[in-house]
């Protein structure tokens, strides 16, 4: 099993060091924020998410030991599951109905961000195993093992879910740029 | 490896082989280089150029600043109980030395007799001397 380079910061963070309590906020809120922003779409959620994230980390870290899985993992497990549970109550609250989307021409610099706004439309447009895997492969870089690893799914079936996932978002994708 | 293998691959982890699973990289960019392979990844990277417009900003200073206030919360709440713990534990222990050093006394320790005991006459051989005793002298 390869070396986690977290491990002996959260053994640190665990002792109650002030600077390593920094260094692994300066290190892991950008991935958890950005893994959290993209799951739900919403950036004051997300950041709800991030500190709930953060709080668990604090909770666990005296205790926490490495099993199978890195804590980067583990971390990334947390955070989707926080995320799973405030889409869940979405749906329960919204019957059926897609949050109202922000109209792109309206923003000031619309070219540049129309095309980030489409992706974020598409990306919550499409199952929320999908998503996961995307944003987990394809934004927070991790590599197939983690991802399949964090998702709790046989790389094969990550595969799956990964190919669909983009089959969907460049179908969702192509629709768009054909309303225009 | 195939274009088969090769275009799964592609629909799945993009057309960047940095993402691909580390054993398939290099058989991977060995394909890349044909025509084949070309046309695949460009098709696979015209979705990751999408993909890659959508950008999250940075956390802001004061997300940042919350969550470290919460932790230094945290560790002070930790310290806490780690030390009621303690004093707890302290408790508990001198509490068993005393019940342990109670124990021990009342063992090893004699049993003192009371005064009244010692000099009561009656526990000698000779002190009961009472009503029979006198009748046997008679009879004698």
């Amino acid at each position: 099993m390869a070396p986690d380079p977290d491990e002996e910061l959260v053994r640190r963070v665990g002792a109650g060091e002030p600077a390593a309590v920094q260094t692994l906020v300066a290190r892991k809120l950008p991935r958890i924020l950005a893994l959290a922003v993209r799951m739900l779409g919403d950036a004051t959620e997300a950041e709800d998410v991030a500190q709930e994230t953060f709080v668990r980390i604090w909770r666990h870290a005296a205790s926490w030991r490495r099993g199978n899985a890195r804590f980067d993992s583990w971390i990334h497990r947390v955070t989707l599951n926080l995320c799973y549970d405030r889409l869940r109550r979405r749906r329960e609250w919204v019957t059926g109905d897609l949050p109202e989307m922000v109209d792109p021409a309206a923003l000031p610099d619309a070219p540049h961000q129309e095309d980030a706004l489409r992706v974020e439309r598409a990306l919550q447009a499409i199952a929320p195993r999908q998503r996961e895997a995307i944003v987990l492969v394809y934004y927070q870089e991790m590599s197939n093992i983690e991802a399949a690893a964090t998702l709790q799914v046989s790389v094969d079936a990550l595969e799956s879910l990964l190919a669909r996932g983009r089959r969907s978002l460049q179908a969702i994708l192509a629709g768009d740029g054909a309303d225009e | 490896m195939d274009a088969r293998r090769f275009a799964a691959l592609a629909q799945a982890y993009g057309g960047d082989l940095r993402r691909w699973p580390e054993a398939e990289r290099m058989a991977g960019t060995v394909f890349a280089a044909s025509d084949a392979g070309k046309a695949i990844l460009k098709q696979a990277g015209t979705l990751d150029a999408r993909l890659d417009s959508y950008r999250v900003d940075a956390p802001d200073k004061a997300l940042h600043s919350s969550i470290l206030q919460a932790a230094g919360r945290h560790l002070v709440q930790r310290r806490r109980q780690w030390f009621w713990w303690l004093g707890l534990g302290l408790a508990g222990i001198g509490l068993a030395g005393a019940v342990a050093g109670l124990a021990l006394v009342t063992i090893v320790t004699p049993e003192v007799q009371p005064d009244h005991y010692v000099l009561d006459a009656n526990v000698t051989a000779f002190g009961d001397a009472g009503p029979d005793a006198e009748n046997g002298e008679e009879n004698l």
